[in-house]
């Protein structure tokens, strides 16, 4: 672990010293390389599970979103450099750029496989920072508005969950604060203390998941971050809130009654964020706040899934595993449209059928995907979901569910249909169409479809392990 | 000892609600380190060279002079000297003694015999006073030094629930801090140079 901790950041910060773009693709490539072979050692030498550097654990949750944000990275990485080259910026700001995604990366992994309840909260901390560079890099005034709201929220709410922390470490012993002892010790806790903790904890850590109700910082800073870091954002950072939750969710499946409130709590904030994508995928004017807000909504849907328990909790695992794939797509065709139109204004812009006939079908089918229309793998997590909430006889949450997620597909299909079949009212740049990019981003929408059709046996035991922590 | 040097917080937090001059909001956050030291100290129950050194560190080092001298250089760059004049000092002082209030209720009712209940609630008022300059002030510099006051109130919750993490995670958590804190006072005086603003009304370019 330390080997490939000091080889990732030595690579991440090497582009500031070369010279040329070609340098530092190549360091890029180098860096997406040692991210594999990271992943590959931890099999071959046989290290799940084990305890790395006293503060890291190799369990099959971190494992699992380490492939998965690998896999982002490295389309991220290609996708950027299109990105980057097409907005001609200065050969300087290509190397801040893919300097501080690779830092952004390496923290993220970190968040993935910290095994101590206060170095997950340093690493998000560390994701906070990172992520402001990206979201500046572009340095306008939006993104300077962006980078600042994005800066100070995470910040404060990154704060109020350290307090959050300092509350569940009252029941640790002899000061330890990995989660296994935690396990051991919350059950002695004070139940008042437990439950503000996953309060405050979630809030807190609201800002990385994208949920209700410190979801808004994660929208602006998609808006105004490239496209292809957009991608990286909404997905791999996304799963770092996720992952953090899901830890402390594991932490406190052995409280009983104070479980139960967190639970409820979960269901509550899931309803909310589902609500407010719901009420703002009909209201935004951007492509890209249009799919940020899609995340929220889809986020929703998953902590509703932890909140119900059960088969939904699997259910709400699968669901972020192939959010990841869709959404990440989903910016990445999105990042080619605006090459052609130089907008992602959604009122403007239409008749991209005609304009770029793959990265339209890429994105109906996408829109399709996250529609959960069947081959849809989001469509078997939200029966999950859904058969799992009529179990337990909440028909009041699946008709409240049903109604926003009405409200949702509507929105949706209606954006896709308008950039598709409207006509467009936006200059183009055809010049900028680069359809090998439409291609590269619908390998992800076909891996989506895959795991709709298919999933594979060491995925589920993957998903049933991760559920089956606590 | 300790409850003089509490006590002194406390009213530092009241003053910090009332004073208009960003420059003296600086100097409040530069007594607090130092009281946040003295109440460290006082806290400890025997010697220990690391941990003194990291008290050291983070409260008179990091908290009573790197930081402060951060948001002089700040002040001294982007030429802010004062809070909004439409903002009311008679109702933010209302609402510091009202939080005072609240915090007290809450530490009254949630409190268990193994925090340190002045502590506890001094911490929570530390925690309200930081949210209610976010939320009653304008310009952005007071949100910073909101952000600041909210830090100070978790270093005292952590005395007041006992909870002692290892010593590099301490550091990283206080890195982690300072690094913020930088980068927030390096795109406050960027937002001054390019959008020649400091108040929170302006950002509103992004909007749905």
């Amino acid at each position: 672990m330390l080997a490939y901790l000091i080889t990732s950041i030595l690579l991440a910060v090497l582009p500031l010293f070369v010279r040329s773009e070609r340098a530092t693709n190549i360091i890029a490539a180098l860096f997406f390389m040692v991210q594999v072979a990271g992943i590959a050692a931890l099999f071959h030498f046989d290290r799940m599970n084990d305890v790395l550097l006293s503060v890291f654990r190799a369990d099959t949750m971190a494992v699992t979103f380490h492939i998965l944000m690998t896999c982002v990275l490295g389309f991220t990485l290609i996708h950027s450099s299109s990105y980057l080259k097409a907005d001609g910026i200065s050969t300087r700001s290509y190397k801040a750029y893919y300097t501080i995604l690779m830092l952004l990366a390496v923290a993220i992994t970190c968040v993935y496989y910290s095994d101590n309840v206060a170095l997950t909260w340093v690493f998000l901390e560390a994701t906070t920072v990172c992520s402001a560079g990206i979201i500046y890099h572009r340095e306008f005034r939006q993104s300077l508005e962006a980078t600042w709201k994005y800066l100070f929220v995470c910040s404060t709410g990154i704060a109020i969950a350290y307090m959050g922390i300092l509350l569940l470490s009252t029941v640790a012993t002899e000061g330890s604060l990995d989660y296994a002892s935690l396990k051991e010790a919350i059950v002695n806790g004070n139940p008042l203390y437990l439950k503000v903790a996953f309060l405050l904890i979630v809030v807190g850590y609201s800002c990385k998941m994208e949920i209700f109700p410190l979801y808004t910082v994660g929208i602006d800073a998609n808006y105004a971050a490239p496209a292809p870091a957009s991608a990286f954002i909404s997905t791999a950072l996304v799963n770092a809130g996720f992952v953090s939750i899901m830890r402390i969710y594991h932490l406190y499946s052995s409280t009983g009654e104070v479980f139960e409130w967190a639970r409820h709590l979960l269901i509550l904030i899931g309803i909310l964020s589902l609500a407010v994508g719901a009420m703002f995928l009909r209201r935004t004017n951007n492509y890209k706040r249009f799919l940020s807000y899609s995340t929220v909504e889809n986020m929703g849907i998953v902590c509703i899934g932890m909140g119900i328990g059960g088969l939904a909790l699997w259910a709400a695992v699968f669901h972020v595993i192939c959010h990841t794939f869709v959404k990440s797509s989903m910016f990445y065709h999105v990042g080619v449209m605006r090459h052609i139109y130089d907008s992602y204004s959604i009122n403007r812009i239409g008749n991209y059928i005609n304009i770029n006939k793959v990265g339209a079908i890429g994105i109906i089918v996408g829109t399709l995907i996250l529609l959960a229309f069947p081959p849809s793998p989001l469509f078997i997590s939200e029966v999950f979901i859904f058969s799992e909430i009529i179990t337990v006889g909440s028909w009041w949450l699946l008709a409240l569910m049903l109604v926003l997620m009405c409200v949702v597909i509507y929105a949706i299909w209606s954006r896709a249909l308008r950039l598709n079949y409207h006509a467009n009212q936006d200059t183009l740049h055809l010049s900028a169409v680069n359809r090998r990019l439409s291609y590269s981003a619908s390998v992800l929408l076909i891996a989506a479809i895959i795991l709709g059709v298919w999933q594979p046996e060491i995925l589920k035991s993957a998903i049933d392990t991760i559920v089956n922590i606590g | 000892m300790t409850l003089s040097l509490i006590i002194l917080y406390v009213l530092t937090l009241i003053y910090l609600s009332i004073a208009d001059r960003f420059r003296n909001h600086t100097s409040i956050l530069a007594i607090q380190g130092v009281l946040l030291f003295g109440i460290a100290m006082a806290h400890l129950h025997s010697f220990h060279p690391v941990e003194m050194g990291f008290i050291i560190v983070e409260t008179l080092i990091f908290k009573a002079i790197v930081i402060p001298a951060i948001l002089m250089h700040v002040i001294k760059k982007t030429k802010i000297n004062r809070i909004h004049a439409s903002s009311s000092q008679f109702g933010a002082l209302v609402m510091s003694i009202g939080a005072l209030a609240a915090s007290c209720t809450i530490t009254y009712n949630m409190a268990d015999e193994s925090a340190n209940i002045i502590f506890f609630g001094v911490a929570l008022y530390a925690l309200l006073s930081g949210l209610i300059l976010i939320v009653m002030r304008k310009r952005i510099f007071a949100h910073l030094v909101g952000f600041l006051v909210i830090e100070n109130g978790v270093f005292l919750f952590s005395m007041a629930i006992g909870v002692e993490f290892p010593i590099l995670i301490n550091l990283a958590i206080m890195l982690d801090i300072l690094v913020s804190i930088l980068m927030l006072g390096t795109f406050l005086r960027r937002m001054d140079d390019d959008m020649h603003t400091d108040e929170t009304d302006a950002l509103t370019s992004i909007k749905d």
